[in-house]
């Protein structure tokens, strides 16, 4: 038997930060970004500083583990934007998008375990000034939302008043398997802020399946996998009831919504069930103008949501 | 056992496909079957299955392996790692079986087409920039919601990555990928047989 | 040289294999305490429903052992627990502690501890949701719900399909533990086979890696409820349960035919890994027992049983072991300690 799977909030979080390194997320800051936004304002309610920086680039991973790119250049690429955090501002790294964590776990975890693979990383990033030493602990945000769920509690004013919430954690996250705040399997963390802020959250049944869009697969197999695949999920929520989905990934969020319409026209669904962020739905909970949650960006609108939660078309 | 150079069974296989030492432990492996059960690939088409390729690939089975479409179709879940009792890491096994066969010219077009977006991001410090229109749609959409009309990246870090990139040998690697004869992929698993020669 | 003319025997644990042991203890005519925590006498044994590989009842090989025991004179403190040890040249001076945290001290010449195995805790595998869904058990419940069954109980409600997941926790480095458990597949054989018998129309499904069946009528055992009883065995660990419309969706693979499968249960039996039970952990602790990397206990190189100075073992907390097993093991432990009175004389 290993290292504890599940530990509590505060074994992972021992202290909340008063300033973090926010990772820019591409798809986040490029498909949804009302998504960035409302991290930001949901961070700052939780009366937590958010620094980002120029000088970081994409993680890289999702191309690599297309085996598009080789993970000298990946492992090469982590150190860089991890040695960047340490040296200009020596910050705990929060992601909010699961690829983003995933990827700049395993590859950070890789360096940090094999000498030889960290050297040659910080040989060679070596030549701009930059030298990797693990310092930098790599988390994402839904653990703080987690973390700080009784502030949360406490600052909804627009409670969601028993929104059907069907939550998708996506696979990244809860694939690190050690360490992390809930089982893989049978987590229920999401749950418990959906009813933190006034929601019904909906166990329906295939709520644990991948998006299927990682690893490129939605360009190569969408036809002949993806879509039968989603339409699974899609007809499980639907039976179930689900008038919300929420991500904790742009990647995941693209899969779901963009898809939509598309699967429609194969005769899956229709579903109309919009699918946002977690952190769009604290904000919305919390307060925020909706005009600047950007939904806009979204596919699949989210009218009755709205209704649902009184929110009106002024707010 | 099989001829010298043969394409067909090569007993240092395990060792050819785990070329970074990421899966060591796979002749932990208990053919179980509990990666497949919890494969959403598998549940549909069952002719991709993780158990029979980790196998294969102990066997040193290269016949169906190499031009298998089958090996094209993980989606990278990780269902499998987290309920695999011995922990083996099947993505990053699938990440390297794909290097190997690509180089052989298997699979190219699964991804290459995601190159253009590969290369691009060397320029852009961004995976997945559009084009002009798509570009444009973002600035609109990031202006709404009170972000800088394109996410910041500064010169400096995208000189950075590409030059990770060249150093590293990996944009080289990508670009002969470009050049490389493609061969056709098939769905081995439903029709595969093997046939051991001279064993 | 012993200056004690009366040896005394401790012995802790009144499971089979600690029932044999002061059986063989008394009938050559030494002293014997047996200490057992709970109220009664006979262990897991007791919990059981049958035994394999003959069907035969548990209750009485426990009361034969039980009347055996009566009439050697071995002195029984059911409610009893061993609290702590002092080891003084060739005796130790133990504190037992009983109902009520009544106190009591005695002094053994030599002490054989049989304080069993304990079931895994299977919560810790979330996909197959024990403690969360209801229907998913573990095998000792399930075990009590065939006793319930079998008085009639239930016949209201049978259920339809039975599902047997093999080796919770055991063989799994992940999660659980590497070994074995080695009785398990027995056990749910089994188990299996008493569905079929008291609901012939149910389903019974068996989802293995492997069935170890290495023993005296084992194969032929396991064959017989496979081809007698009609008990599908399927080749495979399943990944997944899922609760669905009240039932229990299993998602597993069958792996000889190498295709996903999908099977809804009513209720599904996780046949738990076995590991040292709170008494042995503690036992080995107070007397500094030798014990493997797991907490059971080991035997001193080359002995049959001996574990400690003047210390021996038998039964499950040496490792899993079926009753046949216990009860051979039970006798060592006793002879060890007869071997070891009879030097001092």
């Amino acid at each position: 038997m290993k290292e504890a799977r599940v530990i509590s909030p505060e074994k992972r979080i021992p202290e909340v930060p008063e300033k973090l390194f926010l990772f820019r997320s591409c798809t986040g800051s490029m498909e949804y970004p009302g998504t960035e936004q409302a991290v930001k304002y949901v961070l700052d309610k939780l009366g937590v500083q958010v620094v980002m920086d120029a000088d970081q680039t994409c993680c890289s991973g999702y191309i690599l583990t297309c085996s598009g790119y080789l993970p000298e250049a990946s492992l090469a690429v982590t150190a860089r934007n991890l040695a960047m955090i340490e040296q200009k501002y020596d910050l705990d790294t929060y992601c909010f998008c699961n690829g983003c964590f995933g990827y700049n776990s395993e590859l950070s975890h890789l360096l940090n375990h094999v000498p030889a693979i960290k050297e040659q990383a910080n040989q060679l990033i070596g030549q701009w000034g930059y030298n990797y030493q693990g310092r930098t602990r790599i988390y994402h945000v839904q653990e703080l939302y987690y973390r700080l769920l009784d502030k949360i509690k406490a600052q909804v004013v627009r409670p969601l008043n028993g929104l059907r919430v069907g939550v998708h954690y996506g696979c990244h996250y809860l694939a690190q398997q050690y360490g992390i705040l809930d089982d893989g399997d049978l987590p229920t963390f999401h749950e418990e802020i959906i009813q933190a802020l006034g929601g019904m959250p909906v166990f329906y049944k295939e709520r644990r399946m991948c998006c299927g869009y990682a690893v490129g697969r939605g360009f190569t197999h969408k036809e002949s996998v993806v879509q039968p695949h989603l339409g699974r999920k899609f007809d499980s929520a639907k039976e179930e009831g689900v008038q919300l989905m929420t991500t904790v990934c742009p990647g995941c969020n693209t899969a779901l919504d963009r898809e939509q319409p598309q699967l429609a026209k194969r005769g899956f669904g229709p579903y109309n069930i919009p699918v946002i962020d977690l952190a769009q739905l604290i904000a919305l909970a919390m307060g925020a103008p909706i005009s600047k949650l950007g939904f806009n960006a979204n596919t699949v609108p989210l009218n009755g949501v709205l209704d649902i939660v009184g929110v009106g078309k002024g707010e | 056992m099989a001829k010298e150079g043969s394409d067909k069974w090569d007993e240092q296989l395990y060792q050819k496909v785990d070329r970074y030492g990421l899966v060591s432990n796979l002749e932990q492996c208990l053919q179980c079957g509990k990666c497949t059960g919890n494969c959403p690939v598998a549940a549909i088409t069952p002719s991709y299955n993780p158990r029979a390729i980790i196998n294969d690939i102990l066997a040193g089975s290269t016949e169906r392996l190499l031009d298998s479409e089958e090996i094209w179709r993980c989606m990278w879940c990780a269902n499998c790692y987290r309920v695999c009792p011995v922990d083996i890491n099947y993505p990053f096994l699938i990440m390297q079986l794909r290097y190997m066969v690509l180089e052989k010219g298997y699979g190219l077009k699964y991804v290459l087409p995601i190159n253009k977006f590969a290369f691009r991001a060397l320029e852009e410090g961004l995976t997945f920039v559009p084009g002009q229109k798509g570009k444009e749609k973002i600035m609109r959409l990031r202006s709404g919601v009170d972000a800088t009309p394109w996410p910041e990246v500064s010169d400096r870090a995208k000189m950075e990555m590409a030059e990770i990139f060249a150093q590293t040998g990996a944009r080289h690697w990508m670009e002969d990928l470009e050049k490389e004869e493609e061969k056709p992929v098939r769905m081995s698993y439903r029709e595969g047989r093997i046939v051991h020669e001279g064993s | 040289m012993s200056d004690r003319s009366e040896m005394t025997a401790l012995v802790i644990g009144g499971g089979i294999a600690g029932l044999e042991a002061a059986i063989t203890i008394a009938g050559a005519g030494h002293q014997v305490v047996l200490v057992e925590k709970s109220p009664q006498l006979g262990g897991t044994t007791r919990e059981l429903y049958s035994s394999f590989p003959r069907w035969e009842n548990p209750a009485e090989l426990v009361q034969g052992k039980i009347e055996e025991v009566q009439k050697a004179g071995v002195q029984v403190r059911t409610g009893f627990e061993v609290i702590s040890s002092q080891k003084q040249g060739d005796i130790y001076r133990v504190v037992l502690e009983g109902p009520g945290q009544k106190r009591e001290e005695l002094v053994a010449d030599a002490v054989v501890v049989a304080t069993g195995f304990e079931l895994f805790d299977v919560s810790a595998y979330g996909e197959y949701g024990y403690g969360s869904y209801p229907g998913v058990v573990n095998t000792l419940e399930f075990e009590s719900h065939l006793r319930e069954w079998a008085r009639g109980e239930g016949k209201e409600a049978p259920p339809k399909t039975v599902a047997f997941i093999k080796c919770v926790g055991s063989r799994d480095r992940s999660k659980g533990y590497p070994y074995c458990s080695k009785i398990c597949c027995m056990i749910t054989a089994k188990q299996a086979g008493l569905v079929k018998e008291i609901w012939p129309d149910a389903k019974c499904h068996v989802f293995y890696m492997d069935y170890r069946a290495a023993g005296k009528g084992y194969e032929e055992f396991v064959r017989s409820v496979i081809e007698e009883k009609h008990v599908r065995y399927t080749r495979g660990r399943p990944a997944k349960i899922l609760p669905e419309d009240g039932r229990l969706l299993i998602r597993t693979e069958d792996t000889l035919m190498g295709v996903p499968v999908e099977i809804r249960a009513d209720m599904v039996v996780l046949a738990a890994a076995m590991q040292p039970g709170r008494g042995t952990r503690e036992m080995s602790r107070i007397f500094d027992l030798n014990t493997d990397y797991y907490g059971f206990l080991e035997p001193v190189s080359g002995q049959a049983a001996r574990v400690g100075e003047r210390v021996f073992a038998a039964g499950g907390c040496i490792f899993p072991v079926e009753n046949q097993g216990a009860l051979q093991q039970g006798a060592a432990a006793g002879a060890g300690v007869v071997a070891l009175f009879n030097q001092a004389r």
